[in-house]
């Protein structure tokens, strides 16, 4: 397959803040690619040098084939972007959105109004096409914008944590669309997220960014199989936790785990489970709660970068 | 699944994105129709106090007509044309501050056209508050002894008047991105315009003031819109007027281009 879009010691620094750290990718026509990290990790930094809005302090981007800084027009032509704050003049009505965007990228009248009138149908909002936009709930304005983004059907779509603030209803309804476009038409998308089960649901290959650098690049099943151990858990009241540290050491390495909660990557897997109970039993440490959870996105995130994904314990519970 | 272009561009401009973004500047307008309410009375107000207050001054040789009306419209008129031209770049700092301005960015026309079309904007809004002032200035018992190619002219003042100044503000808001950066431009706006034949005629000033409002681009400016005001319309005072107009245009254009060109950089 093609390689549509690839970065070359992509570095962007502000001041003294390195931003984005040298990173390398590859993604191929026709794939979701999903660029996992948390907050401040340097996924809208990355996605903005990607779709031409920011320059590369050093290093090369290339969409298409296409230079992102000498060649900028060219990529916009290719490209969709939905925005992580979705980006509508709210004064405006979806229709009027439409008509401008279609303009902007050269589309003629009479086709923006046939492609607008789809288009919104297909988000869901025709009943609300010539409403203004601060009457919308957040779910709609993303599907607005998502709209928006495919009205000259880019062959590349780039979206910035698109389901970042919305309900899970809304949520589900954007990742259908996402896999409809990708498999009906072939769009290529490229889709930053800090949520570990976007990913893993839409995703067929991804790069995790910490601190401005890639820590893992990969398919999320392989990822996965490459963590060896499956990840124990284990609540303890406060005054036992030091003993059962010491007690779980011997079943394997520690892992990240959120405050409260001690966690380690239990060495030959759930055969071992009973020998723990037991272990804690003859210690005399009372366990509160227990839970082995087969190696996930979340476990990939601590090995790389020796700590959790922000906001994974609330998404879990 | 190529997209169609219909692009028409003119040296690289496309007409159709800057027609388009003009027409959303409108729209907006339209759907907000109380944004107009500062640009059309903060003028009017001034031209009731100006008339007001120095009613009997145009008794004075000097003046050029005994209607204090005839001095001071022309004048709270350009005025009100600053603050449209500030109020146009006002605006895309909002679409700064609500990331609205990199759907624009986005465009693969030339950004040059997003430039044009925020100034089409500002130069028709300023005929907004330049309408109010003649109507005030008519029911006052304006003379108007140019008649209405004097109207003509001020209008036409009045919409390159406020295209300077958004051109000098796009190339601050395009630089810093916030409203509150406008402040230096109002501040240079009002400080130069109190510095010129705005109140009195220059004969009229003494010292150092004299020498500013002499050589004040602004003076050539009001005595361009204001000439139809007074002794009618003359070729004399006309092309200092547009060679100002003309300057500070393409001036203010070469720093908005350059400010917008480093954007992202």
């Amino acid at each position: 397959m093609n390689t549509v879009i690839e970065t070359r010691d992509l570095v962007r620094r502000f001041g003294e803040i390195v931003a984005v750290d040298g990173i390398n990718l590859s993604v191929s026509e026709g794939q979701v690619f999903g660029f996992l990290g948390p907050n401040g990790a340097g996924k809208s930094t990355a996605i903005r040098m990607l779709t031409t809005l920011l320059h590369p302090t050093s290093g090369e981007v290339y969409v298409s084939g296409f230079n992102v800084v000498t060649e900028a027009a060219a990529v916009r032509r290719l490209i969709g972007v939905a925005l992580q704050d979705a980006a509508i003049d709210p004064l405006m009505t979806a229709n009027e959105l439409i008509r401008l965007q279609a303009v902007l990228h050269g589309i003629t009248r009479s086709e923006a109004k046939k492609r607008g009138g789809e288009l919104l149908e297909r988000v869901g909002l025709s009943g609300a096409a010539s409403r203004r936009v601060s009457t919308f709930s957040g779910g709609m304005r993303r599907r607005l914008d998502l709209a928006l983004s495919l009205i000259h059907e880019p062959r590349i779509l780039f979206l910035d944590e698109p389901t970042t603030g919305l309900d899970p209803t809304s949520r589900e309804a954007l990742w259908n669309e996402v896999k409809r476009l990708n498999t009906e038409l072939g769009t290529t998308v490229f889709l930053t997220t800090q949520y570990l089960e976007e990913a893993d649901q839409l995703a067929h290959e991804i790069a995790i960014i910490d601190a401005g650098r890639i820590a893992r690049q990969g398919i999320p099943k392989e990822l996965k199989e490459n963590i060896s151990s499956p990840t124990l858990r284990v609540d303890i009241e406060e005054v036992d936790r030091a003993r059962a540290q010491i007690v779980l050491d011997s079943f394997g390495e520690r892992r990240p785990a959120r405050e409260g909660r001690l966690a380690v990557g239990l060495d030959g897997g759930a055969t071992r489970l009973a020998e723990v109970v037991r272990a804690f039993d003859e210690a005399g440490i009372s366990v509160e709660h227990l839970e082995l959870d087969a190696p996930s996105l979340d476990d990939v995130f601590a090995e790389a970068t020796g700590r959790r994904l922000e906001g994974v314990g609330e998404e879990n519970e | 699944m190529n997209t169609q272009v219909s692009l028409k561009n003119v040296n690289g401009v496309s007409l159709s994105v800057a027609m388009a973004v003009c027409r959303r500047g409108i729209l907006r307008v339209v759907s907000r129709p109380t944004l107009l309410l500062p640009i059309i009375f903060m003028p009017v107000i001034m031209l009731i106090s100006f008339t007001g207050a120095f009613g009997s001054l145009t008794r004075i040789e000097g003046y050029g007509s005994e209607n204090i009306y005839d001095w001071m419209a022309p004048y709270v008129a350009l005025q009100g044309s600053v603050f449209a031209g500030v109020f146009g770049s006002a605006s895309t700092a909002e679409d700064f501050e609500t990331g609205f301005f990199d759907r624009l960015l986005l465009t693969p026309g030339s950004r040059s056209s997003i430039l044009l079309g925020t100034v089409m904007v500002s130069a028709i809004r300023s005929l907004f508050p330049t309408l109010g002032v003649v109507i005030v200035a008519l029911l006052g018992g304006l003379n108007l002894s140019g008649g209405l190619p004097a109207i003509l002219f001020l209008f036409v003042a009045s919409a390159l008047m406020a295209s300077v100044f958004c051109l000098f503000s796009l190339a601050i808001v395009y630089r810093f991105k916030t409203i509150r950066s406008l402040m230096i431009v109002q501040l240079v706006a009002f400080t130069s315009f109190f510095m010129t034949i705005g109140q009195v005629p220059i004969e009229f000033m003494t010292g150092w003031l004299h020498q500013v409002a002499r050589f004040n681009p602004i003076t050539n400016v009001l005595r361009f819109a204001r000439q139809g005001f007074l002794e009618g319309i003359t070729w004399e005072v006309t092309w200092p007027g547009l060679i100002v107009f003309a300057a500070a245009n393409a001036v203010g254009a070469v720093l908005a281009f350059q400010s917008l060109r480093r954007i992202g950089s």
